[in-house]
């Protein structure tokens, strides 16, 4: 446990003295907040920034996740992975590492969005319902980072790694449940939304900020990290150059 | 037991066979794996160092089998690779840090303090590594290799890119920590290093060990002078008996002659009969680049030097 401690302590000095990239990966999720939650005229709710808010959180998280395979993508052509790997620590602490440093990190951002929503007129709820949404979002962090830095292990170079981080992030983003209710999407994007595993993120918050007990929907995400993560696990442990 | 053993190790990615039967063993000495570009070297460490699994054969590094052990193989090892892998966004003293634990080193603090002060680098260890140069990254990289205090040292390329005084610095260190009873495994492109600080080279060219010996051994083995000329225009080699070419490149000749100063005379009138333009001719001893250009231009014959090609096709032009 304590080399995975080392391993995020790394990539923590690295991320906040990079200065820019501090900031950069907030712009995207506050502009759809601010841009696309108060301008766009939408008639199944009054308030549309409530409705849109649990989205944007999931999707902050989704871009964090997504950047575990680019820490480790750099991680691999720089050589230190090689390092890393030559080392006789347990290889899946390199993975454990990168799982908990992005999900910490897509918490502090989706926080800082959360602060944003609120000053821009969202709802304030519970501190239940907060700790919900937490917990929620914490599972989604885990089960894209453990996929992403596992995938990375595939690829060969970082445009790759690019282009399947854009050719997944947006098509998740616009299947999921995030812009718009069930009820007003045509049929075939019900099906494929309600599969999306966004979505599950989604309606688990959403359905938190009902003040309901989503047991079900974090039983799933759940599960899905443990499958996930297991899987990983197996990967690293057997992972050559 | 020697440090590293080997025993028809062998690697094929998909039908390129990148190591070929090797079979090798190093022992408390600076051995350095010479060869061209994709010749096998790197494949070789990387699976020494457990990054990647034999097709076939086996190996131990300090008695650990590499691939059912590797755990314990590389408790004992260090790998520093070719690519000078260390974090500019941390200091020195971070990066050294960062390795002590994860190596569960006691007392890491101290350990890094020691290891810095050898590397010659406590002046600069709390600052970022950015403002480092070249063979400061290189010193801070062997830094981080020594923290464990490992019975084997790989290092991929140590002194690539850096300039001649860091290289000397580079090499001091390693000769130091061979003196201490550690075992080195080197690869490398420079002939002139691998002859002055190692103690035995091996020669490899696709994926087969050509030749292994001690630098001098080797330079002994082939015996002869060496007579390099260097040629103004067309080249043809005059065939002069007792005399050799064994390479040709940049309008420079390398013969190997039986008898160099008797040698000397017969093939500048050869020349000048034969209408080659000779701007000098030169009487030397082997070096390590010979011995390495008469290996693996042996081996290699469609890459390297073919006389009868090289005249068939000459001949051709007329």
């Amino acid at each position: 446990m304590k080399r995975v401690v080392w391993y995020i302590e790394r990539d923590f000095l690295r991320w906040v003295r990079g200065k820019v990239n501090v900031f950069s990966s907030l712009v995207m999720p506050a502009a759809w907040l601010i841009f696309v939650g108060l301008a766009l005229p939408i008639r199944f709710t009054d308030n549309y920034l409530d409705f849109i808010t649990p989205g944007i959180l999931v999707m902050t998280m989704l871009s964090a996740g997504l950047s575990g395979g680019t820490l480790l993508m750099f991680d691999k052509i720089l050589g230190f992975f090689n390092k890393f790997l030559a080392l006789p620590s347990p290889r899946e602490d390199i993975l454990f590492g990168k799982i908990l440093f992005t999900s910490l990190r897509g918490l502090i951002q989706a926080t800082i969005i959360l602060v944003i929503a609120v000053l821009i007129g969202a709802k304030i709820y519970t501190p239940l319902q907060y700790g919900l949404t937490y917990l929620i979002l914490l599972l989604f962090g885990i089960l894209l980072s453990a996929f992403s830095t596992t995938l990375v292990l595939y690829l060969e170079d970082h445009d790759s790694y690019a282009a399947v981080n854009t050719m997944i992030s947006m098509p998740l983003f616009f299947t999921s449940s995030a812009l718009m209710p069930y009820s007003v999407m045509p049929d075939w994007l019900r099906i494929v939304a309600s599969l999306n595993p966004l979505s599950f993120a989604i309606d688990a918050i959403r359905a938190a900020d009902t003040g309901a007990m989503p047991v079900m929907q974090i039983g799933e995400l759940g599960a899905l990290c443990v499958i996930v993560t297991g899987i990983s696990v197996y990967v690293f442990r057997r992972v050559t150059v | 037991m020697n440090a590293i053993e080997t025993h028809d190790l062998t690697r094929y990615y998909g039908t390129l066979c990148a190591v070929n039967r090797l079979t090798l063993s190093v022992d408390r000495e600076i051995f350095a794996l010479l060869g061209p570009n994709g010749s096998g070297k790197t494949t070789m460490v990387l699976m020494l160092t457990t990054l990647l699994l034999p097709t076939s054969g086996s190996a131990t590094v300090s008695g650990h089998d590499i691939v059912r052990s590797g755990q314990q193989v590389r408790r004992t090892l260090s790998y520093v690779p070719q690519d000078m892998a260390v974090d500019i966004k941390l200091t020195g003293r971070e990066n050294a840090l960062l390795f002590a634990r994860l190596y569960g080193v006691l007392n890491p603090k101290d350990r890094v303090d020691e290891v810095l002060a050898v590397m010659q680098l406590t002046g600069r260890a709390d600052d970022l590594v950015r403002t480092y140069s070249g063979g400061m990254r290189r010193r801070l990289e062997l830094a981080q290799a020594l923290v464990h205090e490992p019975e084997v040292l790989f290092l991929d390329e140590p002194t690539l890119g850096l300039d001649v005084a860091a290289r000397a610095t580079i090499w001091e260190h390693i000769t130091a920590l061979k003196k201490d009873g550690m075992t080195i495994f080197i690869t490398t492109h420079y002939m002139d290093e691998a002859d002055r600080f190692c103690n035995r080279v091996g020669i490899i060219t696709k994926g087969t060990l050509l030749a292994l010996d001690a630098p001098s051994a080797l330079k002994a083995h082939m015996g002869n002078d060496v007579i390099t000329a260097r040629i103004d225009g067309e080249f043809r080699d005059p065939a002069v008996d007792g005399v050799t070419l064994f390479s040709y490149a940049n309008n420079e000749a390398s013969y190997l002659a039986e008898n160099g100063r008797e040698a000397l005379p017969l093939l500048a009138d050869a020349f000048i009969k034969s209408g080659i333009r000779v701007r000098s001719l030169a009487l030397r001893e082997p070096t390590l680049d010979d011995v390495f250009l008469h290996t693996v231009g042996k081996s290699e014959e469609p890459v390297g030097f073919d006389q009868t090609k090289f005249r068939t096709m000459l001949r051709r032009r007329k």
